[in-house]
């Protein structure tokens, strides 16, 4: 039984402290595979579908229609947000204070962004031709997830999250200004791609 | 160990190794936070008696605060550091690094 045993030697101590810190962090924060790489496949999925109905010409490039494409975006990000949720939960239900609090207010800062998101863009875009209105979606979420990963990379003093949220930022605004065909490729390749292998890095590195 | 004037004198309640990991383990959470009962046993690998056995001699030198309370129906207890026990564990590893710089100036 492991009861009174002494510690070993100063250097083993050490070295059992930092197995011990490392292996807390790593169960509370919960598993990255459930953070970067739902939104990875979705964005991979979906701006794939997007970019298969533009083309990059303005000719597409498989028979998809706009709407079927938006519908394979929505429902993969509804499949997404559903498993960081209960990743998210997961890791909560093991803690209570005040990182719960902050957790659950970051979860509603989401939802109310994506919420204005929607309410905004949904005003403008019967306004605009498609390509114009496709756009002003695909770019106003993204820019609410930029906006967001960093403020969590701020909230939880995480420099890996504060640059994917930078990452976003810089592909969206570049898409952006190519439109359409270019911002969904763009976002399918680097930014669902990137998320992948973002959070098997992470998995791996522990 | 070669002995050494002048070493400084670790802190028995932290100095076993089940109590030192519960230690550092506790010492990851943020100030305001503190953590289930069961996740902290899972975390360490240890049965229920014998963590709590060790809890409560944590809890006894004022390191530890345990709460018990209720989640709907189950009680569910919460283990977290306090300031004391905080403070104990970063006097213990900076004895534990001068332990080690001496132990290695005398080679």
């Amino acid at each position: 039984m492991v009861d009174d045993d002494a510690v070993p030697g100063p250097e083993e101590t050490l070295r059992l402290i930092e197995e011990q810190r490392a292996a807390t962090v790593r169960r509370l924060k919960g598993d990255p595979l459930l953070f970067y790489a739902p939104w990875g496949t979705a964005w991979l999925i979906g701006f794939t579908a997007f970019f298969l109905h533009y083309g990059l010409d303005g000719r597409p490039y498989a028979p998809i229609s706009q709407g079927q494409a938006l519908a394979v975006l929505m429902a993969a990000q509804i499949v997404a947000g559903g498993v960081a949720a209960l990743g998210i939960v997961r890791a909560s239900r093991l803690t209570r204070g005040e990182s719960t609090a902050k957790g659950a207010m970051f979860g509603y800062a989401w939802c109310a962004g994506m919420l204005l998101m929607g309410i905004i863009a949904s005003r403008m875009s019967p306004q605009l031709p498609p390509a114009e209105a496709t756009l002003i979606w695909a770019g106003m979420s993204m820019l609410v997830v930029a906006v967001l990963y960093m403020a969590g990379g701020a909230i939880w003093l995480d420099w890996r999250m504060f640059f994917a949220g930078v990452w976003v930022a810089a592909v969206n605004a570049l898409g952006v200004l190519l439109g359409i065909g270019w911002h969904a490729l763009l976002t399918a390749v680097l930014l669902g791609g990137g998320f992948i292998v973002m959070s098997l890095w992470l998995r791996r590195r522990g | 160990m070669t002995a050494h004037q002048e070493l400084p004198e670790l802190d028995p309640v932290i100095h076993a190794q089940a109590r030192l990991r519960v230690v550092a383990a506790l010492n990851t959470l943020g100030g305001g936070d503190e953590l289930a009962f069961p996740a902290l046993k899972e975390l360490l690998g240890m049965t229920a008696g014998n963590l709590s056995v060790h809890l409560s001699k944590l809890e006894d030198a004022g390191y530890v605060r345990i709460t018990k309370t209720h989640r709907g129906r189950t009680p569910v207890t919460y283990v977290s550091l306090t300031k004391r026990g905080r403070l104990a564990f970063e006097d213990y590893t900076k004895a534990i690094r001068a332990l080690l710089d001496a132990s290695g100036g005398i080679t």
